[in-house]
């Protein structure tokens, strides 16, 4: 993966977190594969959104 | 009194060792516990996170409250325990200010410093029966 592409490093940050905090926060590791897929869809899912919304602005 | 339901009995390790124990060695605490998958996982992913920052030119910043934003960077980057100090002996973490991933290493050896300190204070609230 080009490690200086943004979209490559927020995935891999988003995955590194989403598994950190799946791991802390639940106990069984079915919940913890839910809740960290979940969080890894939210950080992506938001971060691709949050763009296109700040597509149309000025720099 | 008996533990609440859904909860483990409070181990016997004390908690303030135990905390010791996670700051220095991600996922430290919680192998101490007997929680292996969660301290296994810990183990790997945090020093690999920190690991990876510095690879892509990421700063360990110095303790210097002149700015706070870099004293408080310099604190979370400590949160990591072990890895920082290696990095340190090792000559890591000088950072790049012109590598285009500079402000991404940055970020990543920052959070990585701060969700180990998440883990620890997991690590204390299973250590004294909370969890």
């Amino acid at each position: 993966m080009d490690t200086t592409s943004h979209l490559g490093l927020l995935l891999i940050f988003s995955a590194f977190v989403s598994i950190a905090f799946a791991v802390l926060m639940r106990d069984e590791p079915r919940e913890q594969l839910m809740f960290g897929a979940k969080l890894f869809g939210t950080f992506v899912g938001s971060a691709v959104l949050l763009g296109w919304l700040l597509y149309p602005l000025p720099l | 009194m008996p533990a609440p339901s859904g909860r483990r009995a409070a181990p016997t390790a004390n908690p303030y060792l135990v905390c010791a124990a996670a700051w220095a060695v991600p996922g430290g605490g919680h192998l101490w516990l007997g929680r292996y998958q969660k301290g296994l996982t810990l183990l790997v992913v945090l020093p690999l996170m920190f690991a990876f920052g510095l690879w892509i030119q990421g700063r360990i910043f110095p303790f210097q409250f002149s700015d706070l934003l870099v004293g408080l960077a310099a604190i979370a980057d400590l949160g990591i325990g072990v890895p920082y100090v290696l990095a340190k002996l090792a000559g890591a973490g000088a950072g790049n200010v012109i590598a285009i991933t500079y402000e991404y290493g940055n970020t990543y050896v920052i959070v990585a410093g701060l969700l180990n300190m998440l883990a620890v204070l997991d690590a204390f609230d299973i250590a004294v029966g909370r969890k």
